[in-house]
């Protein structure tokens, strides 16, 4: 029995090793920076890891190779536009997170404790969150560029696992947060398992864990089709967990709700990048062969979220529970995109993820500003005349909504003509019209909120919008200026997606 | 047919006038009617100009045409603005602009009181202006334009006190009633453009020929609609008994002289039309007879003088309408009893203008009474009026009348003696009302109120009455000289050159006539001048005058048919609107969020049911995609 | 097109406190626009039924979308009237934005931005741009409604908003198929001449026929989809209510010429007994609905309708007559709505009720004022003499030859438009003047300045449309040809 050393491609690896580093960096700077200077390092550090990362992987972006690290990792066109997404939403979040107005001074205490409030007095803050954050991130780059099994379930847990905890760090609200955390890391491992169990019957149908191998068997044909199903279909339900489709959407609300605001926004838009990364890699490589079986099932899939993310939605009162159940139709809409199975999709799938990712960010930002003594207001009838108290953050709002809602001259609206377009070349016409139709309703509650903002009156009641920091200013601005570019003049962009996004076997 | 560049200036004149006075606003008060009254008079000099020239051309080059512009040019749909002054056009523009610039001079005094004169002045020039297009237009189109522009100017007229409720809802009426009859006029240009291809006056001549009757037919009998709208013949005449509501200047020019027989005018207009459809011709003579029949009937039973003379108008168009449907003959006799008409009938309403001008503006007759001793002038003017009307040689209406009844009797068979008789009892009828009103007036004793005192109008007004009076008395005579008006307008009627023998000698006809006027006049003398009339309408009277006075329930009828049915469909369409388009849209909405909060409840908060949806979806998937490999 | 942004931009920079510079500025741009567009009118050959003044640029060259526009004579004839009332609604609500919510100097650059738009609409030759104006549109409008707006303001402008939304959606969904097909079949485009030339089943057509039809119908808008008009009307300024019904629906039957028709022939075919159908509903409907209406802007919308009903009745009897009559009539109809929305305007800004009944004798006390309103009307129920009658007696002319019958019913229209009209005629200006009403003031020189000239374009066209007819004409007959029809000839042969 023989080892053969690892060979590494470093260079197409650096990006994920410099956020690995700068976590670990991190973690060390907690055990000895004192505590007042933390916050600072933390913020800098973290934040220059993430460009570092991203200007590195702009250098590279022209290579691609099948074996940066014996085969289990990919590198090409397509692993840069998602990785590159995830590192700018990445950076805008790390904004929102550096207010620690949201967290808890003491993570570790009982809420309510005597603890707690000694830490609050002692202005502890929990500067954990920052190598958390970049261990997720980390995670995320990984997941789509995985290309074996198990790297894939590694990154699926690394990206995972540190989510579970920062939704649990909110400062309000202490018991809601850490219920949500708790729920999100029960649901999650049980999608988890299903994962791990789907790709042990892969195996079993191809006898190797590797896609190529995996690939090769389905167009083979060899194996027996009931494993690769069943497999299949249990990988399938791991990562529409993640990206929150129905039926496997439940946690999402919840979770959208409890957990600090600057995570959830961190977690509704990387996420769901890195998770739609790793399934288009997945489904447009490995599985394209079996299209016949899965694409019909996807289609009622997405066509389920659609509607039931619209119609629930309509009935929040609650501004990041309507939030979440729109990030649910967005899947739907999302994976439309997978099913256009073709280039046309595959460019318009990662647009989409791009524009809808950073739009949540700046949506969630604009969330964080609006308080009242005891931290933020997300009742919707208390946002009642926001539009007189703070133009800059209900116009941001609007605008944001307006590109969820696919309103021509923002991102949102390029996004869904594309990616609607693509799946009706591939001939999923339901989809579609389902899709358009559930924007219909989607624009109703998405211009109800524009009208509590804008056209009735404020109550007094004490909600006002916080001056935003600049940070957070920043986080708003540059999301919705890139909402609008990304609406009115896409073609660079699109121009850039569609000469890069390839996915190499 | 020979240009000219001169007809314009007929219109332009007046128009200019209008124009002046509507936008110069207040300033122009102090000289607005003057200058009304002059562009009026001057058009009337224009007038008599062409037709100095008309009588110096040869007959075939008598017709002059203007093209002003090309107005609508859309494919096939060919049609310029352009006037054509022909022999039955100058009778028409000569009757415009000469009664109306006597009604002018009438009104300077007649409205000196109104603070509004001007703008009364203003609109009076509109009418001219639009009346003379009307009878000017060398196509229907052209001719639709001035159609409606009398009618806004009748409508603005009938309204001008408008700040009385009752005479506002008058002029909507009339406007509304006439915008029915214009309909009529649309479809029948309709119908020339689809099967002619062409609607001006000579295009339509020309394609007679070759269009199948039943084209012409339905064409003939919108026109009568049009026609009928307008000059109030049944079934669209309810409006013009509260057209009374205008001043009475108005009543005399638009009610009576000029805008109402535009639709005789029409139809002669139109002979080559109605006489390639001998149908529609029945229909125009059926709808005269009993027009005529109606207005009478309705006359006897009004103590307004004003509605007892306006429902003689009626009648006496009624007259013009069935003569026209006599065919060629007819057109001439129908056109003579309108000009002779538009005198003697102007003249009446002037002489019930100067009555009520002299008594504060009283309406009812069973409170006039003996006027005779204190307004002279109006009583010899009315009694001429009133003679020419009975047809009492040699007064205009005997010859103009008389004319017709023949040509009545002599359509030959049933068809002539029922006509024949009904014109003889009209007349007879008309005798016994315009006798009422003489009677009623200026004989008996006085009935009015004390604080009336009756005087005689000033000349301004008295002038303008004695010079119609001179036109009732020798109108007829003149233009029936050697058959003048017939021999005038024969080039534009087809007729069959032949000589026409009459089945019953004129002589006959006449002493018939006359003997049925006696009747009528002797029955009024007994029934009004022998006995006390009551100054207040007496309510025991036959159902015959009770619904004679209802204007045999017209109005009645039109609410009941018309109105109440619209004001119900508009009320309910009102609500549908509101409920069922617009509530199913909400009901839309509704049934989203009832849904959206319905799946709401999935939602319960506990990890356990979370767990179990994922599972069952997971079990969902497996059986989906065991149904896919199968 | 620039230029009002170009304005607009001027505005923004102006500050806040400023709001007679913000006014001056906006009449300033609209008025160098309007000069400009009559400019481009004038250098515009008839005879050419090509798009002309063309400009091209790429935009977003991987779906192959360019920034094209052009015009041709429908374009021009409403760009026309668009830039024309751009001015006269700044000018007429000089102080209609001070009711609003947010500051004047945010009225006037929403103005002038959907101004932008509106040309951008009406030029655009590129199906996705004209898509994204159509859609983008909606929000200025609704911020014009719902935060200068009276009443229900809000939830009138949720529900044009909505109803917008829902017909641009169905109309998105046939665009994309479009987009695909074209894909398919050489080259993805949005160009509209290679897109009319697409092979597809009828099946197809006849769907993605109706996603647009539906989208245009709401905007037209067409029974039974006006439901959002009158309150939208009733909420909105009256220089808004101008632009919307005056400009914005146009967008409805200036689309169901330039997209339903030249790219669905087969199916524009196919539906078009049914659209005739309910175009002459409309015209009933909503004239019943006018006279039954007590609020006057209400009843303007309501008139309106009807008024749409005749246009699209126009547009699908496929005469030359008839199609001149409706494009003619989508320009006149701006003025006559215009007049009245305007007039109204005042009217109730100095009355502070839009109910008919409150008003009463205003002939006496505001005589032109009330002059101003009915003739407004006369030039609404299509007066002969007055620019309407031209446009609606071609129509009626043009339908009755090819639909006789639609023509006959529709025809009645004119009979119950002299009932809206009288009506409230009657009741608003006639009778005795009602309390509350004896002192109000007669209009002031601006208001003049305002109402002169659109009543003097009533006027001019009403007895010389040919200037603006033979620029329609080649056009029209161009449309009509192209579906493959000709004009029926005069049914006795002609001669």
């Amino acid at each position: 029995m023989t080892f053969t050393s690892p060979v590494l491609s470093y260079t197409l690896l650096s990006p994920i090793l410099i956020l690995l580093g700068g976590a670990l960096i991190g973690v060390l700077v907690e055990a000895f920076a004192s505590k007042a200077r933390r916050p600072v390092i933390q913020l800098t550090l973290s934040l220059g890891t993430l460009l570092l990362a991203l200007m590195q992987l702009w250098r590279i972006r022209g290579e691609q190779s099948l074996t940066p690290a014996m085969g289990s990792l990919v590198f090409d066109g397509a692993a840069v536009l998602i990785q590159g997404s995830i590192l700018i939403i990445a950076i805008i979040s790390i904004f929102l997170i550096a207010d620690t107005e949201h967290f808890t001074p003491l993570a570790a205490a009982l809420p309510g404790s005597t603890e707690e409030r000694e830490a609050a007095q002692a202005g502890n803050q929990v500067t954990e969150v920052y190598p958390l954050t970049l261990f997720a991130v980390s995670g995320m780059m990984i997941f789509p560029v995985a290309t074996d099994l198990i790297m894939l379930f590694v990154a699926l847990e690394v990206l995972s696992l540190p989510l579970y905890l920062m939704a649990g760090l909110s400062r309000r609200r202490r018991l809601a947060s850490q219920e949500s955390a708790l729920k999100y890391f029960l649901l999650g491992s049980f999608a988890s398992a299903f994962f791990l169990f789907g790709a042990a019957y892969l195996y079993g149908f191809a006898g190797s864990i590797s896609f190529s191998g995996i690939q090769a068997a389905v167009v083979g044909g060899t194996g027996n089709d009931v494993l690769l199903l069943i497999g299949m279909s249990f990988l399938s339900i791991g990562l529409l967990f993640k990206v929150g489709a129905v039926p496997f959407h439940s946690w999402s609300p919840d979770v959208y709700q409890g957990a600090p605001t600057p995570i959830t926004a961190f977690m509704a838009a990387a996420t769901k990048v890195a998770a739609f990364g790793a399934m288009l890699r997945i489904y447009y490589t490995v599985f394209a062969n079996a299209e016949w079986s899965w694409i019909p099932v996807i289609s009622a899939i997405a066509i389920v979220s659609m509607i039931l993310g619209s119609l629930v939605a309509i009935a929040q009162r609650d501004v990041k529970r309507m939030l979440a159940y729109s990030s649910i139709a967005h899947a739907g809409f999302l994976l439309s995109g997978i099913i256009a199975l073709n280039k046309a999709g595959l460019d318009a799938t990662i647009f989409y993820l791009f524009a809808y990712g950073v739009a949540t960010v700046g949506g969630f930002a604009v969330v964080t500003l609006v308080r009242d003594s005891s931290g933020e207001v997300t009742d919707l009838n208390r946002w009642k005349g926001l539009g007189k108290r703070s133009p800059f953050a209900a116009s941001a709002f609007a605008l944001f909504l307006l590109a969820f809602a696919g309103i021509p001259l923002t991102s949102g609206f390029i996004g869904k003509f594309s990616i609607f377009s693509a799946a009706y070349e591939n001939g999923a016409t339901a989809v579609v019209i389902t899709g358009v139709l559930s924007s219909a309703v989607a624009a109703f509650f998405y211009i109800r909120v524009i009208v509590l903002m804008f056209f009735t009156d404020a109550v007094e009641d004490g909600t006002a919008v916080e001056v935003p920091s600049i940070l957070t200013r920043a986080t708003v601005v540059i999301s919705a200026v890139i909402t609008l570019v990304l609406g009115i003049y896409p073609a660079p962009v699109l121009d850039f997606i569609t000469d890069l996004a390839i996915f190499i076997r | 047919m020979t240009t000219s560049t001169s007809l314009i200036y007929l219109i332009a004149l007046p128009l200019a006038g209008a124009a002046i006075l509507l936008l110069g606003g207040r300033r122009t008060n102090k000289w607005g009617h003057l200058l009304g009254t002059a562009m009026s008079a001057s058009s009337f000099g224009v007038g008599l100009y062409q037709l100095m020239l008309m009588l110096d051309r040869p007959t075939e080059q008598r017709p002059i045409t203007q093209k002003l512009f090309e107005w609508i040019h859309v494919g096939d749909f060919q049609v310029d603005a352009g006037l054509l002054l022909d022999q039955l056009s100058i009778c028409f523009v000569l009757l415009i602009t000469g009664v109306g610039t006597l009604i002018h001079i009438y009104s300077i005094s007649y409205m000196s009181e109104d603070k509004d004169r001007r703008r009364f002045f203003a609109y009076l020039n509109l009418f001219i202006a639009a009346m003379l297009l009307l009878v000017l237009g060398d196509s229907y189109l052209s001719l639709y334009v001035g159609w409606e522009g009398v009618g806004l100017a009748s409508y603005l007229l009938i309204g001008f006190w408008n700040q009385k409720p009752a005479y506002a809802t008058a002029s909507k009426k009339a406007f509304v009633m006439n915008r029915v009859g214009d309909m009529g006029l649309s479809f029948a240009i309709m119908i020339a453009f689809a099967t002619m291809g062409t609607v001006s006056f000579v295009g339509v001549q020309e394609q007679v020929n070759n269009t199948s009757e039943a084209a012409l037919t339905a064409m003939g009998i919108m026109l009568l609609v049009a026609a009928a709208g307008k000059s109030a013949q049944f079934p669209l005449q309810a409006w013009l008994g509260d057209a009374m509501a205008g001043p009475t200047p108005v009543s005399a020019l638009i009610h009576a002289a000029t805008m109402v027989t535009a639709g005789v005018y029409l139809i002669t207009r139109s002979n080559f039309v109605f006489d390639a459809a001998p149908t529609a011709q029945l229909v125009v003579v059926i709808v005269g007879a009993i027009t005529l029949m109606f207005g009478a009937v309705i006359g006897t039973a009004k103590d307004d003088i004003k509605k007892a003379l306006a429902a003689s108008t009626m009648s006496q168009i009624g007259y013009m309408t069935l003569a026209a449907g006599l065919g060629p003959v007819g057109y001439a006799f129908a056109i003579m009893h309108l000009l002779t008409h538009g005198f003697f009938k102007a003249g009446m309403f002037l002489g019930a203008g100067s009555v009520m001008h002299g008594m504060n503006d009283e309406v009812n007759m069973r409170k006039y009474g003996a006027l005779r001793k204190f307004m002279p002038i109006t009583f010899v003017t009315f009694g001429l009026g009133y003679l020419a009307i009975l047809g009492v040689p040699p007064f205009a209406g005997f010859y103009s009348k008389d004319l017709i009844i023949e040509t009545a009797f002599d359509a030959g068979g049933a068809k002539g003696i029922i006509l024949g008789i009904t014109t003889l009892i009209g007349a007879s009828i008309t005798a016994f009302y315009m006798t009422r009103v003489m009677i009623l007036t200026f004989t008996g004793t006085k009935r009015w109120d004390d604080d009336a005192h009756p005087h005689e109008s000033p000349w301004l007004m008295w002038l303008p009455m004695a010079i119609l009076a001179i036109g009732s008395v020798s109108s007829g005579y003149l233009l029936s000289r050697g058959d003048a008006l017939e021999n005038w307008l024969h080039p534009l009627f087809n007729h069959s050159d032949e000589y026409q023998k009459h089945l019953i000698e004129p002589i006959v006809v006449s002493a018939m006539a006359l003997t049925m006027v006696s009747i009528g006049v002797a029955i009024a003398y007994f029934k009004y001048a022998r006995r006390e009339v009551p100054s207040v309408a007496p309510e025991d009277v036959s159902i015959f005058t009770k619904v004679a006075r209802q204007d045999l329930m017209q109005d009645r009828f039109n609410e009941a048919v018309f109105m109440r049915p619209g004001q119900a469909l508009t009320t309910t369409l009102v609500a549908a609107d509101e409920a069922v388009v617009d509530g199913a849209v909400r009901g839309v909405g509704q049934v989203a969020m009832g849904s959206g909060s319905a799946l709401r409840g999935l939602q319960n908060g506990y990890v356990r049911s979370y767990a179990a949806m994922i599972l069952v979806g997971a079990i969902a998937l497996i059986g989906a995609i065991w149904v896919v490999v199968q | 097109m620039l230029l009002p942004l170009a304005g607009a931009a001027i505005i923004s920079a102006l500050p806040k406190g400023n709001e007679k510079a913000a006014k001056q500025a906006a009449l300033g741009t609209t008025l160098v626009v309007m000069a400009a567009t009559i400019a481009m009118a004038v250098g515009f050959q008839r005879d050419n039924v090509e798009l002309q003044f063309v400009e091209k640029y790429e935009w977003i060259p991987s779906f192959g979308i360019n920034f094209s526009l052009g015009v041709d004579a429908i374009a021009l004839v409403l760009i026309l009237m668009s830039t024309i009332l751009a001015p006269i609604v700044v000018l007429a609500g000089w102080d209609e934005a001070h009711g609003g919510r947010w500051s004047v100097k945010t009225f006037y650059i929403l103005i002038l931005v959907l101004e932008t738009m509106m040309i951008g609409v009406f030029a655009a030759t590129d199906l996705f741009l004209f898509y994204v104006i159509f859609e983008a549109m909606l929000i200025p409008v609704y911020f014009l409604i719902g935060g200068y707006g009276t009443g229900e303001r809000a939830a009138a402008a949720v529900k044009f908003l909505l109803y917008s939304l829902f017909g641009g959606l169905m109309m998105l969904a046939s665009i994309i198929a479009l987009y695909v097909m074209s894909g398919d079949q050489g080259g993805h485009t949005f160009d509209i001449d290679k897109l009319s030339q697409l092979q597809m089943s009828s099946t197809t057509q006849n769907l993605l026929f109706l996603g647009f039809f539906i989208a245009f119908a709401i905007k037209a808008p067409l029974w039974p989809f006006h439901t959002w008009l009158p309150d939208a009307a009733k909420s909105a300024t009256p220089g808004t209510s101008v632009l919307l019904l005056g400009v914005l629906d146009k967008v409805g039957t200036f689309g169901m010429i330039r997209y339903c028709l030249t790219l669905f022939p087969e199916a524009s075919k196919t539906f078009t007994p049914l659209i005739m159908v309910l175009a002459v509903i409309s015209i009933l409907y909503g004239a019943f609905l006018a006279i039954g209406a007590k609020d006057i802007k209400r009843l303007i919308a309501y008139t309106s309708i009807s008024h749409f009903g005749f246009i699209t009745l126009g547009i699908f009897a496929m005469t030359s007559q008839a199609q001149s009559g409706a494009i003619l009539y989508m320009f006149n109809h701006g003025f006559s709505t215009a007049a009245l929305f305007v007039v109204a305007g005042w009217m109730i800004a100095r009355r502070g009720s839009s109910t008919i009944a409150d008003f009463g004798g205003l002939q006496r006390v505001t005589p032109i004022m009330a002059w101003s309103f009915f003739i407004a009307g006369l030039s609404s129920l299509a007066l002969p003499g007055l620019s309407s009658f031209v446009s609606e007696f071609l129509v009626l002319v043009g339908t009755f030859t090819r639909y006789p019958v639609h023509a006959i019913i529709a025809t009645f229209g004119i009979v119950l438009a002299a009932l809206y009209i009288l009506i409230p005629v009657q009741k608003a200006l006639h009778g005795p003047t009602t309390p509350g009403n004896e002192n109000l003031k007669d209009l002031n020189l601006r208001e003049k300045l305002v109402i002169a000239p659109v009543i003097a374009i009533i006027v001019v066209l009403g007895f010389y449309p040919s200037p603006l007819l033979n620029v329609i004409n080649p056009a029209a007959k161009h449309v009509v040809s192209q579906m493959g029809f000709t004009d029926p000839a005069p049914t006795n042969g002609g001669k």
